[in-house]
C-alpha cells in the first residue's frame, strides 16, 4: 500500500514538472517570437508567388540644397527615380505608378514640401518638386504640389513599365523667400523628408 | 496500543518527507528548466543582440529578395526599395509570407512595418542593414476574410550609429485574406 502510493506520488511529480518543461519549451523569444524558425526557399526566375518581390526601384536617400543665401536665384538640385528590376509585370495593362510627397503632407491639409530647422521645427520654407530637369522647367511647367493632392499615396510622379526606366527630375528652392528674414534668426541646419510610394495599377 | 500510535506516528513521519522530498524535487526541476531555458535564449540573442534589438521574426543576413539586383557597374546611385503585387495568407493566421528586407547593395539601413490602409501596424521590424530581411512575418493581430490595401513602409535612416532619419518608401499592394 505505501509503495503505491509512494509510485503515485511521484508520478504525480513527474507529471507536473514535464508540463513545466513543456511550458517553458514553447516560450516565445525576441529571436523566435512566434515559433516559426523556418526559411523559405525561394526558386528566382519563376512566377512571383505572392509576397514575393515583384520590383525594385530606387529612391534619392537624401537630397541636399548645400548652403542657401539670401539672394535672388534658386537653388536647383536633382534627383532620380529608377526601375531597376521587374519580374513578370503585364505590361499591356499594368505599370508600376510612382507618387510622392512630403513626410507631413496630408490630403485634408498642408501639401507643401519643406524643409524646416532641425533645432526649431517651426522655422521651415517651403520647396518645389519638378518632375522633369531643371533644364526643362519654364514659365508654363507647373512644380508637383503647385496641383492639388488628392490621393494619400501623394502627387502622381510617373509610371513605370520597362526594367531601366527612370524619372530625372529636379528640386527648386527659391532662396527669395529667406530674405525678408533677420539672418541671425534663421541660419542653422535645416532638413525635410519625401515619401515615394509606389504600387503596380491598371494602365 | 501504544505500539499502533507509534506506527502511526511514524507512518505520518514517512508521508510528510515523501511530500517535502517531492517538493524539494519539483522545486529543482522547475529552477533547472528555468535556468537552462533562460541560458539557451540568452545564447541565442547574444550574437546578433546589436543589430536586432527590438527586431521580430526570423531575420536572415543573407536576404534575398528573389530578383536579379543590379551589379556594381549598373548601379548609379539611390537607395533600393522592394515592391510587391500582393500577399496572400488565410484568416486567422498569425504570420504573412512576404520578403521584407534591405537589398545588399544599398549603403543604408531600413526601419520596415506592415501597415493596412486605415493606418493598422500588423508588424514593426528593428533595423534591417544592407543585406538583411524576413521571408515571413509576425502579425500584431489577426484578420478577417477580404482583400485589404497594405503597403510596406521603408524608412530608409543612416547607418552612422544615430539612426539618422532619410527619405522613405511606401510598397503598396494587395493584401488577400481567404
Amino acid at each position: 500500500m505505501k509503495a503505491k502510493k509512494l509510485f503515485t506520488l511521484i508520478l504525480a511529480v513527474l507529471m507536473i514538472a514535464l508540463s513545466v518543461v513543456s511550458v517553458s519549451a514553447g516560450t516565445l523569444t525576441e529571436s523566435n517570437p512566434d515559433g516559426q524558425t523556418e526559411v523559405k526557399a525561394h526558386i528566382g526566375g519563376t512566377t512571383p508567388e505572392p509576397g514575393d518581390v515583384t520590383y525594385i526601384i530606387s529612391i534619392p536617400d537624401v537630397v541636399d540644397f548645400g548652403e542657401l543665401h539670401q539672394v535672388s536665384e534658386n537653388r536647383d538640385v536633382s534627383y532620380k527615380v529608377k526601375l531597376e528590376e521587374v519580374n513578370n509585370l503585364d505590361t499591356d495593362k499594368q505599370q508600376i505608378n510612382v507618387y510622392v510627397k512630403d513626410q507631413y503632407a496630408t490630403v485634408e491639409g498642408d501639401q507643401e514640401f519643406y524643409i524646416a530647422n532641425k533645432a526649431d521645427a517651426a522655422k521651415k520654407f517651403s520647396y518645389s518638386v519638378y518632375d522633369v530637369p531643371a533644364a526643362e522647367i519654364d514659365d508654363d511647367k507647373t512644380s508637383l504640389s503647385q496641383n492639388t493632392m488628392t490621393q494619400a499615396a501623394g502627387y502622381y510622379l510617373t509610371g513605370f513599365t520597362t526594367q531601366g526606366e527612370e524619372l530625372n527630375g529636379n528640386l527648386r528652392f527659391d532662396q527669395t523667400q529667406l530674405m525678408g528674414y533677420n539672418l541671425a534668426e534663421i541660419v542653422g541646419d535645416y532638413s525635410g523628408y519625401m515619401i515615394f510610394f509606389s504600387i503596380i495599377e491598371d494602365q | 496500543m501504544k505500539k499502533k500510535t507509534d506506527h502511526n506516528k511514524n507512518n505520518t513521519k514517512k508521508t510528510i518527507m515523501i511530500i517535502a522530498a517531492a517538493v524539494l524535487l519539483l522545486a529543482a526541476v522547475v529552477m533547472l528548466t528555468l535556468f537552462l531555458s533562460g541560458a539557451f535564449q540568452k545564447g541565442q540573442t547574444d550574437d546578433k543582440k546589436e543589430d536586432h534589438k527590438g527586431v521580430v521574426g526570423v531575420i536572415s543576413d543573407d536576404w534575398d529578395p528573389g530578383v536579379e539586383e543590379p551589379t556594381d557597374s549598373q548601379q548609379r546611385g539611390g537607395t533600393k526599395i522592394p515592391g510587391y503585387s500582393s500577399a496572400e495568407m488565410n484568416a486567422g493566421d498569425k504570420s504573412l509570407v512576404i520578403r521584407i528586407g534591405n537589398p545588399k547593395d544599398n549603403k543604408v539601413g531600413f526601419f520596415a512595418s506592415l501597415v493596412l490602409s486605415d493606418g493598422t501596424v500588423l508588424y514593426e521590424s528593428g533595423l534591417l542593414k544592407p543585406g538583411q530581411g524576413l521571408d515571413e512575418v509576425p502579425l500584431n493581430q489577426t484578420l478577417e476574410k477580404g482583400t485589404y490595401d497594405a503597403k510596406v513602409v521603408y524608412q530608409c535612416v543612416l547607418l552612422d550609429g544615430e539612426n539618422t532619419p532619410l527619405n522613405a518608401a511606401e510598397s503598396g499592394f494587395k493584401l488577400y485574406v481567404n
